[in-house]
């Protein structure tokens, strides 16, 4: 039995030092250092807490807190390339243990594309991790298109993952709401823009994790086939929920039943193993917790824990 | 078999005829009451005809959500509430055996809306109100909405949650329907997480609120609340129990479009919490709606016929 992270997070060694010497980081601070303890380990001592929660590879992603896409263009390439030579680094340096998911400048097409094809054809990495939007534009937008067809070129996997004020925050902000419903509003919407958008049409090979589980999209499909039902959807062949099982999602549902109906709608094939390490808001004991699922069978523990993440990545499983 | 629909919309006479005879209707005009749709047309008599063929005995009618109209200075409001709920008494007086209405009522303030609400109760006889999720960006989790709670309450009346005006989701993705095939889902999830962890399920424990849409994404996305709960202390400020123990202090229309959804709603919140909702006479209404209960094949009779009518039968002592 193995197991495979794809959804854990890294804060930059060279970003922690600058804010600690009281520096400026890539237009960044100063400012104080304020992140959760479990960031400023060494990647040894991730190791170790790796090996207590039975982890064996985290692929691991610079934090949403790094995608900075307002900034400069050429600011935010430069930061973001720093960013991933360290991610690269502790996939040399361990490479069991870790595997990689860049930041990449999503302000600018050319520049992403450019680091995406240096992070996965020269560094190894296994794609990137990117926000549900950026600066206000969704993915349907056609000038995202030049990347998803490079990315599906190159075999990349991107991780959606929200950063910033979600969808929910203009609402309220009480209750830690933003996150525990916006993150999930936020990746349905980002589901519908791909899918209704024609890009799983236009990129029949592009791959998506949607991370938290996909957020609401596989509860609410019934909803959107309505929409197409009634013809409101023309440009696309076929209904919404026909494309649940054109991605991945991993398996941070913090619920059973959550779980166990993606696994039925989407396909348990596409469903991976995703903790939020090291965020209150992770699955504490993740393996403990898979294993323990009653409404799961052997098989389709393996699937999300391992043999899912060992297919997507390509990676060798001995 | 009978069967009570209570998510059944109404876009009142004297509104048509004024707008469509040239004048403004305390200022709504003909961009406004969804003219579109040419069923919103229908008198009482053409209603009825579709009723018997589509098999539905009651329809409890509530005038569709552009009347609120909460923006307006407040005895607009109340103007528009008072001609919207006397015309819907006037169909109940014609047809006591077929319709029973719901009532509207000027949110933006508290007095007037109780005001009107007693009226329509204690007068008109009307089982309750349809709101909004939100009232000028506030939700219902704000103190001055509380003795609207607790004179709902003590009147025994249902308050029937259906968004109006922008949901979640529409300013980042306005294409796609999205606003209403994810954003009344998400605006649901938030009324119900607003009422939950705002006290209000507490303060008020005879409350009535019955969510449309099946709550939306409340069901599917209470165990990330939960976590929410159980790791932020601002998320429970006002409660001493994790979300998921409210979701039974809810009602909820069956108006999922999804089996598996509703199946789902049905095993997490009870199926005494369930009644028959249409959305009639909307594109995103379940078609055929008797049949389609009738149909489903993972609900047990007992299940189908509590929601088809006992369980508003029971609520609305019809």
């Amino acid at each position: 039995m193995r197991s495979i992270d794809i959804h854990a997070h890294v804060t930059p060694q060279s970003y922690i030092k600058a804010m600690k010497e009281g520096q400026v980081w890539h237009g960044v601070g100063p400012g104080p250092l304020d992140i959760e303890p479990q960031l400023e380990w060494t990647p040894e001592q991730r190791i170790k807490d790796m090996d207590s929660l039975g982890v064996d590879v985290q692929v691991a992603s610079t934090g949403a807190q790094f995608y900075y896409y307002g900034g400069d263009a050429q600011v935010i390439a430069a930061m973001h390339r720093e960013c991933n030579d360290e991610v690269y680094q502790m996939t040399i340096d361990h490479p069991d243990r870790f595997k990689g998911l860049a930041q990449i400048p999503m302000q600018n097409v050319d520049l992403a594309i450019a680091e995406l094809d240096r992070c996965v054809n020269q560094l190894g990495m296994a794609g990137a991790m990117i926000d549900d939007k950026v600066n206000g534009k969704t993915f349907d937008e056609p000038e995202f298109l030049p990347l998803w067809k490079a990315a599906e070129q190159m075999g990349a996997v991107f991780l959606i993952h929200q950063g910033g004020g979600t969808l929910v925050a203009p609402r309220t902000r009480s209750y830690h709401l933003p996150n525990t419903i916006g993150n999930l509003v936020d990746r349905a919407v980002t589901f519908a823009s791909f899918v209704m958008g024609g890009v799983m049409d236009a990129c029949p090979d592009l791959k998506i994790c949607l991370a938290h589980g996909g957020g609401y999209a596989c509860y609410g499909v019934g909803r959107m086939d309505r929409s197409w039902d009634v013809g409101r959807l023309p440009q696309i062949p076929q209904p919404p929920s026909a494309y649940l099982s054109r991605f991945y999602y991993d398996c941070l549902t913090h619920s059973e039943s959550a779980l166990r109906m993606l696994i039925d709608m989407a396909g348990i094939d596409k469903v991976v193993f995703g903790t939020d390490w090291p965020f209150d808001m992770q699955i504490d004991w993740p393996v403990a917790w898979v294993l323990s699922l009653e409404s799961l069978t052997q098989d389709e523990k393996e699937a999300i824990l391992w043999k899912n993440m060992e297919k997507l990545l390509g990676m060798s499983s001995d | 078999m009978r069967s009570i629909d209570i998510h059944a919309h109404s876009t009142p006479q004297c509104f048509q005829r004024a707008v469509l005879s040239g004048n403004d209707w305390h200022g709504m005009t003909t961009a406004d009451g969804e003219l579109f749709n040419p069923r919103n047309a229908w008198t009482p008599e053409q209603r009825i005809a579709d009723m018997n063929s589509l098999g539905v005995d009651i329809q409890v009618v509530s005038t569709n959500a552009g009347f609120y109209q909460y923006d307006k200075d407040v005895a607009v409001t109340t103007a528009i509430a008072r001609d919207c709920n006397d015309e819907i008494y006037q169909m109940t007086m014609d047809y006591p055996d077929r319709l029973a209405g719901l009532a509207n009522i000027p949110m933006q303030d508290a007095s007037a809306a109780i005001a009107e609400l007693d009226r329509a109760v204690n007068q008109l006889g009307m089982k309750g109100a349809m709101i909004g999720d939100q009232v000028n960006g506030k939700t219902f989790d704000e103190p001055e909405f509380l003795p609207i709670w607790q004179a709902a309450e003590q009147m025994g009346a249902v308050i029937f949650i259906h968004q109006g005006g922008s949901t979640i989701g529409t300013k980042r993705q306005p294409r796609y329907h999205v606003r209403n095939t994810i954003g009344n889902l998400a605006d649901r999830a938030v009324t119900f997480a607003a009422f939950t962890f705002g006290g209000v399920m507490d303060k008020c424990p005879d409350l009535k609120v019955l969510l449309a849409h099946g709550g939306g994404y409340a069901c599917f996305g209470i165990g990330r609340m939960d976590r929410g709960w159980q790791v932020r202390s601002e998320a429970r400020v006002n409660i001493d129990q994790p979300p998921s123990n409210y979701l039974n202090k809810f009602y909820y229309d069956c108006l999922t479009h999804s089996e598996p959804a509703l199946r789902m709603l049905i095993d997490t919140v009870g199926i005494e919490r369930i009644v028959l909702g249409t959305d009639w006479p909307a594109d995103m209404k379940i078609d055929w709606p008797v049949s389609w209960v009738m149909g489903l094949q993972s609900l047990t009779l007992e299940e189908k016929e509590a929601i088809l009518w006992k369980n508003l039968e029971e609520m609305l002592g019809l």
